[in-house]
């Protein structure tokens, strides 16, 4: 493991001349990613903005460790992890980081409390275990009394917390969110990106969060743009 | 319960799919407790032979001929090295006209009772005693024909027309004895008389008669051997020894077992398709929740477990229901062919235990190729998944 250094925080999350190319066929191909760099700072908000088809999803995706990469590096705090296999990526998944997707994700045949504490049994908790873990996320995100309720039972922004509760149950270093607030109504979008600040604030959590939506970007300290697989800030 | 809300997402689907299996395991079940009757009325055969030798009329079609033969061929026998004990015993058909049907018809046997002590078939009595060979007019009767003749110890019973006397009511076996009435030697004569055309009746004595002999060897006589020596010594008889049991029996059921499970295999392989084709489409439909649990920290082995648990527990459910199923048709035939002493299921333990594993070996087999097909999906491309 090599420790990265930094004059003010530390850099969490490190990627280098990231390429990325989607093939979808003969002489049909994608290159999502032409040498995108990025560093995030430790405890850092960040939104990544650009146009569709720039690759923020690709970058959001690679540097969660969901996809793979062509070329380059990732580094997650201060360990380089583009390299790994499966097994450590899974392990990465489960202690590291938390995702938030734009139509949430939840597993719709379990109730909000189940969804949450799921992510909690798959980083090895026990069932009672990941069931107050699970709990105290709810109740973090305002939900207490919502925990029996199914997804579908649920307000879009409801969902969403939920979403996050689940992201926040393992207590990772990074957040990801890929267009969290994409499918809420104002309001809705307004109670999220205060809620994942106030997170941030009194946690700690980094989140690096793709948006279109200029409200999350204005909550978020820091903003890269995104243009043709770049990173332009 | 989570799995159990997972399988039945799709409620129809899933009811028909867990049908298959039910209806695979019925027909296993089915099949497998006629498979199981016969082969129990197969051992118990075995293990009755196994250390006699059966002597018959010659010519008359071996081991389970009802041919006549001469009480006085007994001595003949007895005086053969080798053989400890003779005993002459009547074999008829309890109802005559009754035809050899499946399994066993329900027999009137009579006997001398002079090779009882050296007798290693023991048979218990669930009521009353055993008869002695001086007992005349008394009978003990197999368990199954006991409702049938509405035998109670102590009261009379009609045997071909004749009144008898129950002395006991035998255990069940599960084999030959279960659908037989035994009675002495002079009974059973009498009655077997009445089966002869007249001609033949007027010219024998029926003191004298008998339709087989049962020898046993001494202690260190080997039966197959005996029953040689009986063929080259004695004239007029055919003697077999245990293995002429197997080889006539045996090796007929063991063809007739392999046709039983194989219609029950197939139907079972049918079922274990419908499992493959129901989780393929629940792992299809499912691909962008198995990129959420994979985002969220799911390992290859846990998606793999999910999915083999739910077709595990599909077996399951349709192993017992079938099982369930199969054991309510075969108590409903049993006892629906009860009057016409007909016995042909039995459902044996490990026959049930065999059926309800087998159904969820084959959902988790079925289920395999889903499973590790949902596990192999790359997150991002099961979360894209529209």
């Amino acid at each position: 493991m090599k420790e990265m250094e930094n004059d003010l925080m530390p850099i969490v999350i490190k990627g280098q001349d990231i390429h990325k190319r989607y093939v979808m066929g003969k002489d049909n191909y994608v290159d999502a990613l032409q040498g995108a760099s990025i560093e995030v700072e430790e405890g850092g908000m960040v939104a990544v903005m650009g146009p569709s088809g720039s690759g923020k999803s690709t970058l959001l995706h690679i540097l969660g460790c969901l996809d793979s990469l062509d070329s380059g590096e990732v580094w997650l705090d201060g360990r380089r992890v583009d390299d790994l296999g499966g097994g450590d990526l899974t392990k990465l998944r489960r202690e590291e980081v938390g995702f938030i997707f734009q139509t949430f994700n939840l597993v719709s045949s379990m109730n909000a409390l189940e969804n949450v504490a799921l992510a909690a049994q798959y980083a090895g908790k026990g069932r009672r275990e990941a069931r107050e873990a699970a709990e105290a996320a709810m109740a973090r995100v305002g939900l207490a009394d919502r925990q029996k309720h199914r997804p579908s039972e649920l307000s879009g922004g409801q969902q969403q917390r939920v979403a996050i509760a689940r992201a926040l149950v393992n207590s990772p270093r990074v957040i990801f969110g890929d267009e969290p607030t994409g499918n809420l109504d104002s309001a809705s979008s307004e109670e999220i990106v205060a809620m994942m600040h106030s997170i941030n604030n009194e946690t700690g959590t980094t989140f690096v969060l793709v948006t279109h939506d200029p409200g999350v970007a204005e909550a978020c300290g820091h903003v890269i743009h995104m243009l043709d697989g770049k990173v332009r800030e | 319960m989570q799995v159990l809300r997972n399988v039945f997402r799709r409620k129809l689907r899933v009811f028909l799919t867990i049908s298959g299996i039910t209806i695979g395991v019925l027909a296993l079940v089915v099949m497998g407790s006629m498979a199981e009757k016969i082969n129990l009325m197969v051992s118990g055969g075995t293990r009755y032979y196994s250390d006699k030798v059966t002597v018959n009329a010659e010519g008359s079609g071996a081991m389970f001929s009802t041919g006549p033969l001469s009480l006085g061929k007994l001595q003949e026998i007895k005086n053969v090295p080798g053989v400890a004990e003779v005993s002459g015993s009547i074999g008829a058909l309890l109802e005559t006209g009754s035809s050899m049907s499946f399994g066993m018809p329900a027999m009137i046997i009579g006997s001398d009772m002079r090779g009882d002590n050296l007798e290693n078939f023991k048979i218990g009595y669930s009521q009353g005693q055993t008869i002695g060979p001086n007992d005349v007019g008394s009978v003990v009767v197999g368990s199954d024909l006991v409702s049938k003749l509405s035998a109670k110890v102590g009261e009379y019973i009609t045997v071909r027309g004749e009144q008898f006397k129950v002395a006991g009511i035998m255990d069940k076996t599960l084999t030959a004895p279960d659908s037989s009435v035994y009675m002495t030697l002079s009974d059973a004569q009498r009655l077997f008389m009445q089966d002869l055309p007249e001609m033949v009746r007027s010219q024998i004595n029926a003191a004298d008669i008998v339709t087989s002999f049962v020898v046993y060897p001494t202690k260190d006589t080997d039966p197959e051997a005996l029953a040689a020596t009986i063929n080259d010594t004695v004239s007029g008889v055919t003697a077999t020894g245990p293995s002429a049991f197997k080889e006539q029996i045996a090796s007929v059921t063991g063809i007739f077992n392999a046709i039983l499970y194989g219609i029950a295999i197939i139907s079972l392989v049918v079922g274990g398709l419908s499992v493959i084709n129901t989780m393929t489409m629940s792992v299809s439909e499912r691909t962008r929740e198995i990129g959420v649990r994979k985002a969220i920290g799911a390992s290859d082995g846990q998606i793999v477990r999910q999915f083999l648990t739910e077709a595990g527990v599909i077996g399951l459910i349709g192993g017992v229901s079938g099982l369930f199923l199969g054991w309510i048709a075969a108590t409903i035939v049993n006892a629906a062919l009860e009057s016409r002493n007909l016995n042909l299921f039995v459902v044996t333990p490990r026959l049930a235990i065999g059926a309800v594993v087998f159904a969820v070996v084959l959902g988790l087999v079925s289920g395999l190729y889903p499973s590790l097909h949902a596990a192999r999906m790359r997150p991002v491309a099961a979360l894209r998944y529209e």
